[in-house]
């Protein structure tokens, strides 16, 4: 199910709108997206499993904003919440959230996809 | 505006991308850096061509961005360089901490096209006008000192000083001038060769030129074996009469060195020092496309003439001079002199000769 949190088409229209209407950069942007994405869930799955909660931030921040752009609004927030419990030094269950960025993640991907073989 | 040479500095390449496509669009080129170590680099590579603005994001690794930013303005040749920070709406608290540090300017993460044309061009805007002032004050600089080879230093200061111009025009001061000149020196030069004339001249204005800048005379010239130095002005100094007379014992002395040099060789040469103290008009005298700093007035004339009344080695002042030195210059009369072009017969007074001819001590200092 792809609701508008998931994947808000605004982002990616608003992305479009400034870049000129360049479809072809448009769909570039959205790979680096999905290959940043997939490095930074690694580096966030890596902290999680070493009790590394400080090394959860950095991951969780560029995530965050990457989201923010594409309009992946509930994995932004995900990433925001994270990033912010991170810089306290407390997040008891980290891996369970890395484990919700990462499936939140499988929608955005998906729905970025499906998108992709509509047009 | 033309475009300028920006490096985005930024550990994510969706981020770099959409920078430098936007960059590219709006006419600048754009250079990538995904950490501050590489940013660093970048920017201090001597072989790569100059970054005119830097869009930096904060958090990254290897060297965040408050690292970089500190590490830039610590940085003589950087320290100038325009840089925006790139941050999240959430982080105005990063923002705030990256201007204390001397950020230029942020720019939101989320990028609206027009936001960043304005903050770069401001930016870079600001950087021209840096680069043009800092050559400016460059050209300004290597014209003074090439200035103070040709003038006084402190005509050469005068020059580039604020209120400068205004004593340029002229002005009234009283002033304590001192000529100075050779007794014997035309027939030394009609018998010496003209390289032993040229060899002394070259030895005695070594020896005199660094005395005069030493008591801060201003010459205002040197012509052969003469020249002119006067005293409080453009710099004020309450003791000129004192300095004139300390500088004419100075060269006195050095010059016995110089002289007993010449007299081994067969030549006599002594000199002569006349000093006069009272007031003369001072500014640029000349014409357009050759002025001098120069002195109009009776006292130039008068320490003119007690030069030429000097006899060998001898110091000899107007009876003015001798008043404002106030008990500061040792002096005995010399007996009332009639001076050419003057109708009454003038007290003088002289410096006592030293008790040896040639005094010892610093005369290592001359040839040096």
């Amino acid at each position: 199910m792809t609701t508008d949190r998931t994947l808000d088409p605004a982002g990616l229209e608003r992305l479009l709108e400034i870049t000129g209407g360049d479809l072809e950069f448009l769909e570039e942007l959205v790979d680096t997206f999905l290959a940043d994405a997939v490095s930074q869930l690694d580096a966030l799955d890596a902290a999680a499993t070493a009790g590394d909660v400080a090394g959860l931030v950095r991951p969780a921040h560029s995530l965050k904003s990457n989201s923010d752009n594409v309009g992946a609004t509930a994995l932004g927030d995900l990433a925001r919440q994270l990033e912010a419990d991170g810089r306290t030094g407390v997040v008891p269950d980290a891996t369970a959230r890395t484990a919700a960025i990462r499936a939140e993640f499988g929608a955005v991907h998906d729905a970025l996809l499906a998108r992709r073989a509509q047009r | 505006m033309s475009g300028g040479r920006v490096l985005v500095v930024d550990d994510t390449d969706f981020n770099r991308r959409l920078l430098v496509r936007l960059l590219t669009s709006i006419g600048h080129q754009a250079v990538e850096a995904a950490d501050g170590r590489q940013a660093l680099e970048r920017l201090r590579d001597p072989d790569a061509e100059p970054i005119d603005v830097v869009l930096l994001d904060i958090v990254m690794p290897v060297m965040d961005g408050y690292e970089t930013l500190a590490q830039l303005k610590a940085d003589e040749a950087l320290r100038e360089l325009p840089v925006i920070v790139i941050s999240g709406v959430d982080e105005l608290e990063s923002v705030v901490r990256c201007i204390q540090m001397g950020a230029a300017d942020y720019l939101p993460k989320s990028i609206d096209p027009e936001i960043l044309r304005a903050r770069v061009e401001a930016s870079l805007a600001q950087k021209r006008l840096r680069d043009g002032e800092r050559e400016l004050l460059a050209t300004i600089e290597r014209q003074r000192s090439q200035l103070s080879r040709f003038l006084s230093p402190q005509v050469a200061e005068l020059v580039s000083s604020a209120d400068g111009e205004a004593l340029l025009a002229g002005h009234r001061r009283e002033i304590t001038a001192m000529f100075c000149d050779l007794r014997n020196f035309t027939s030394f030069s009609e018998v010496a060769e003209p390289e032993e004339v040229l060899g002394f001249l070259r030895s005695y204005h070594g020896v005199m030129g660094p005395l005069i800048v030493e008591h801060e005379g201003t010459l205002e010239h040197f012509a052969g074996d003469g020249f002119m130095t006067f005293f409080n002005d453009p710099i004020l100094q309450p003791d000129h009469a004192a300095r004139a007379v300390h500088l004419a014992v100075a060269m006195r002395h050095h010059f016995a060195a110089l002289s007993a040099d010449w007299r081994r060789r067969g030549y006599t040469l002594e000199l002569g020092v006349g000093i006069a103290t009272g007031y003369a008009t001072l500014g640029r005298i000349g014409f357009e496309g050759r002025y001098d700093y120069g002195g109009v007035g009776n006292v130039i004339i008068m320490a003119s003439r007690l030069s030429g009344e000097a006899g060998p080695g001898e110091i000899l002042m107007a009876q003015r001079t001798y008043a404002a030195g106030d008990g500061a210059i040792d002096a005995e009369p010399a007996g009332e002199r009639t001076l050419k072009g003057y109708s009454r017969p003038l007290p003088t007074y002289r410096v006592p000769a030293p008790a040896q001819p040639a005094d010892t001590g610093i005369i290592t200092r001359v040839g040096a």
